[in-house]
C-alpha cells in the first residue's frame, strides 16, 4: 500500500493560474480605449511578442544574436508580400510569417552551430540584420524600397481587421496563444534543456541531451514567434517601411529583454508593456528615443541584473520561473 | 582603371584598417568586443568639427585636444562601465558597450538633429598624376597619417616593454596580476588607447565626408569585416583586412554596381565566417570550454 501524501492546495496568490485574468481584463480595454490609445496597446503586444522570441535565444539560450530585427522585418515583409502578389487574408499571412521567420532563424541555428559564437555570432546576426534592410530598400519591384509596402484590407477569416478595436481582440488571441504556448515549451523537458545548455554546454552534451537540435529548436521558435510579431506589426501599422528594421530596433529589443529580466517568460511580457508605451514620447524629440534607451540598459546592467522581475519575485513567488508542471 | 579603384580603395581602405586595429586593440586587452566602436570613432569627429566649426580653433589642436578627450572617454569607460560588470556574463559586455555607444549618438543627434555637417576642407594638397592614376592629396595625408600609426603601434607593440605586458595580460590575467601588473589599469590605458585610435579615424575622415550621427554604424560594421577578414584579434590581420576590405569595395561598386560599395562588408563578414571563421591570417580558435 502506497502512502498518500497529502495534497497541499497553492492559495490563489500562489497559484500561476492566476496569469489567466491578464488577458480576461485585458479584453475590457476596448471600451474605455480612444483610438490612438487601443494603437498603442496593439503594439504593446507586438512588442511583446518580440520580446517573448529574442529573450529565448538571449535569456535561455544565452546566445548573442542580434538577428531579432532581421526575423522581425522578415515577418513583416513576408506578410505584405504574401497579402499583396498571392491574395492571401491575413490568418494565412500569419502562417507564412511564422514559417519564414523559423526558417531565418534555422539560418541563424546553423551558423551557431557551426562554431560561430559570442561575439563572432553577434557580428554575424548584426551583418544579416543590416543585408536584409538592404534587400528591403533595393529589391524596389517587390518591397517598393523606402516609400513602404502598403497592405491591401485585413481581413481574419472574412472579417474586415481595419478598424484597432478588431486588430485588438485579433492580436489579443495570437499573444495569448503564443506566451502559452511558450510558457509550456519552458516548462517542459525542452525547457530545461534549453537552460542546461546555456549553464553548460558540454556537461548537457555528456547528458545525452542533443544539444545541437535544441539549439536549433530554440532559434526556430524564437524567429516564428518574431516572425508572428512581424505580422502584427504589419497590419498594424498597414505599411511596412525598410526603416521600422533598422539598427534602432535592436537596441529597443534588448532593452525590453533586460528591463523585463532575461530568461525570464513574465519578464519578456513585462519588458514590452513597460518599454513600448513610454518611446512614443521621446520621438519628438531627436536622439532622446536613442539616449533613454542606451541609459536604461546601462541602468539594468549596473543595478538590476535581473530585471524588473527579480524585483516582483521578491514581493511574491508568482513571479520565480518554475521550470516544472503544477 | 583599375590602378585607380585600387589607389582610392587602398586610401578608403587605411581607415578602415585604423578601425579594426583600435577594435582589435581593445579586444586583445580585455577580450571585450567594443559594439559601440563606431559611434566612438565619430565621436572622435564630431569633437573636432565642435572645436574648429563652432568654437573657431585650428584644426591641429582641436584634434590633439579631441583625442584626449576620447582617451579620457575610453578610462571612464573602463572604470565606470565594464569594471562593474566583470563578474557578469558575457554578454553583458557587448551590451553596455552597444549603449554606451548609443548614448553617444543620442547625444549628436540631439544636439545636431537631423542635418548634414559639412566641414571646412582641412588639408590643401593639390593631387598627384602617376601616368592616368590620381591621388589626391586627403588620400595621400590619410595614409600617410594612418602609415606613421601603424608604424608607431607596431614598434610599441612588438619592441618595447609594454608590448610585452600587453601579451602577457592577454595570455592570463591572473597571471600577469601575479608578477605584479596593474591589471585593471592596464585595462583602462587600453580603452583609452583604443578610443583615442578610433577618434583620429574619426577626425581623417571628418574633413572629406559629411558628417551625421547614423555614420557610426557603418564604421562599425566595416571594422569588424576588417577584422573578421584578417582574423579576429591578430593585429597584422586587422590592418590587412582594412586594406582589402577598402579595395574589394571600390571594385565592388566599379564593375558590378554601386549600390554593393555599402554592403560589401556584410557580405564580406558573412562569407569569411562562414566559410573560413578563422580569417585569412589567423589562427583557428579554439573553443573553451
Amino acid at each position: 500500500m502506497t502512502q498518500e501524501t497529502p495534497k497541499v492546495k497553492p492559495s490563489l496568490m500562489h497559484n500561476t493560474r492566476i496569469f489567466y485574468l491578464v488577458p480576461l481584463v485585458a479584453a475590457i480595454i476596448p471600451f474605455f480605449a480612444n483610438d490612438y490609445l487601443q494603437f498603442m496597446v496593439n503594439m504593446i503586444m507586438v512588442y511583446v511578442l518580440v520580446t517573448v522570441g529574442f529573450n529565448l535565444v538571449i535569456g535561455n539560450l544565452g546566445q548573442l544574436a542580434f538577428a531579432n530585427t532581421a526575423f522581425f522585418g522578415i515577418g513583416a515583409y513576408m506578410t505584405a508580400i504574401l497579402m499583396n502578389y498571392a491574395g492571401f487574408t491575413f490568418e494565412i499571412a500569419l502562417v507564412g510569417a511564422a514559417i519564414s521567420g523559423g526558417l531565418a532563424g534555422l539560418l541563424a541555428s546553423i551558423t551557431a552551430l557551426r562554431g560561430i559564437r559570442i561575439y563572432y555570432l553577434a557580428i554575424i546576426t548584426l551583418a544579416f540584420g543590416e543585408l536584409m534592410r538592404w534587400v528591403y530598400i533595393h529589391a524596389e519591384s517587390v518591397t517598393r524600397g523606402t516609400d513602404g509596402l502598403p497592405l491591401p484590407d485585413v481581413t481574419v477569416f472574412g472579417m474586415s481587421m481595419h478598424s484597432e478595436t478588431a486588430k485588438f481582440y485579433v492580436f489579443l488571441v495570437i499573444t495569448v496563444l503564443v506566451v502559452k504556448g511558450t510558457s509550456n515549451l519552458l516548462k517542459s523537458r525542452v525547457g530545461r534543456a534549453i537552460l542546461a545548455i546555456r549553464d553548460n554546454e558540454l556537461t548537457t552534451a555528456s547528458l545525452g541531451i542533443s544539444t545541437a537540435n535544441y539549439i536549433i529548436l530554440t532559434f526556430v521558435w524564437s524567429g516564428s514567434v518574431v516572425g508572428v510579431a512581424g505580422a502584427m506589426f504589419a497590419a498594424s501599422t498597414e505599411r511596412v517601411f525598410p526603416e521600422s528594421f533598422g539598427l534602432t530596433e535592436v537596441i529597443v529589443h534588448f532593452a525590453m529583454v533586460m528591463v523585463g529580466g532575461a530568461g525570464s517568460l513574465i519578464g519578456s511580457v513585462i519588458g514590452g508593456v513597460v518599454l513600448t508605451a513610454l518611446p512614443e514620447y521621446f520621438r519628438q524629440f531627436p536622439g532622446m528615443e536613442e539616449l533613454f534607451f542606451g541609459v536604461i540598459i546601462i541602468a539594468v546592467l549596473l543595478f538590476l541584473p535581473k530585471g524588473l522581475v527579480s524585483l516582483l519575485a521578491k514581493v511574491s513567488p508568482l513571479f520565480r520561473e518554475r521550470y516544472y508542471r503544477e | 582603371m583599375l590602378m585607380q579603384l585600387t589607389v582610392s580603395g587602398l586610401a578608403q581602405g587605411a581607415i578602415y584598417a585604423l578601425i579594426a586595429l583600435s577594435l582589435t586593440v581593445v579586444f586583445r586587452a580585455t577580450t571585450v568586443v567594443n559594439f559601440g566602436h563606431g559611434d566612438f570613432v565619430l565621436g572622435g569627429a564630431f569633437g573636432v568639427y565642435v572645436l574648429v566649426v563652432m568654437l573657431g580653433l585650428p584644426f591641429l589642436p582641436s584634434a590633439i585636444a579631441a583625442i584626449i578627450l576620447m582617451f579620457a572617454c575610453g578610462i571612464l569607460i573602463s572604470r565606470g562601465f565594464i569594471d562593474p560588470i566583470k563578474a557578469g556574463p558575457h554578454i553583458g559586455f557587448a551590451m553596455m558597450s552597444i549603449s554606451l555607444g548609443y548614448i553617444f549618438r543620442g547625444t549628436t543627434r540631439s544636439i545636431w538633429g537631423r542635418e548634414v555637417l559639412p566641414m571646412p576642407r582641412v588639408f590643401d594638397i593639390p593631387p598627384v598624376f602617376i601616368g592616368d592614376v590620381v591621388i589626391t592629396g586627403d588620400a595621400m595625408i590619410i595614409s600617410g597619417i594612418v602609415a606613421l600609426l601603424l608604424v608607431g603601434f607596431f614598434i610599441v607593440f612588438y619592441k618595447t616593454s609594454i608590448g610585452k605586458v600587453i601579451q602577457a595580460v592577454y595570455q592570463s590575467e591572473r597571471g600577469a596580476t601575479l608578477i605584479g601588473i596593474n591589471v585593471r589599469r592596464f585595462h583602462d590605458m587600453m580603452w583609452g588607447a583604443g578610443l583615442a585610435m578610433g577618434a583620429v579615424a574619426g577626425i581623417l575622415i571628418a574633413p572629406i565626408s559629411l558628417l551625421h550621427p547614423d555614420l557610426g554604424a557603418g564604421f562599425l560594421i566595416r571594422g569588424f569585416a576588417a577584422m573578421t577578414l584578417g582574423g579576429f584579434g591578430s593585429l597584422g590581420g586587422a590592418v590587412a583586412g582594412g586594406l582589402i576590405l577598402g579595395v574589394t569595395e571600390q571594385y565592388a561598386g566599379a564593375y558590378i554596381n554601386t549600390a554593393l560599395i555599402d554592403i560589401t562588408s556584410y557580405i564580406v563578414i558573412i562569407l569569411v565566417l562562414v566559410v573560413r571563421p578563422s580569417g585569412l591570417f589567423g589562427k583557428r580558435a579554439v573553443v573553451r570550454v
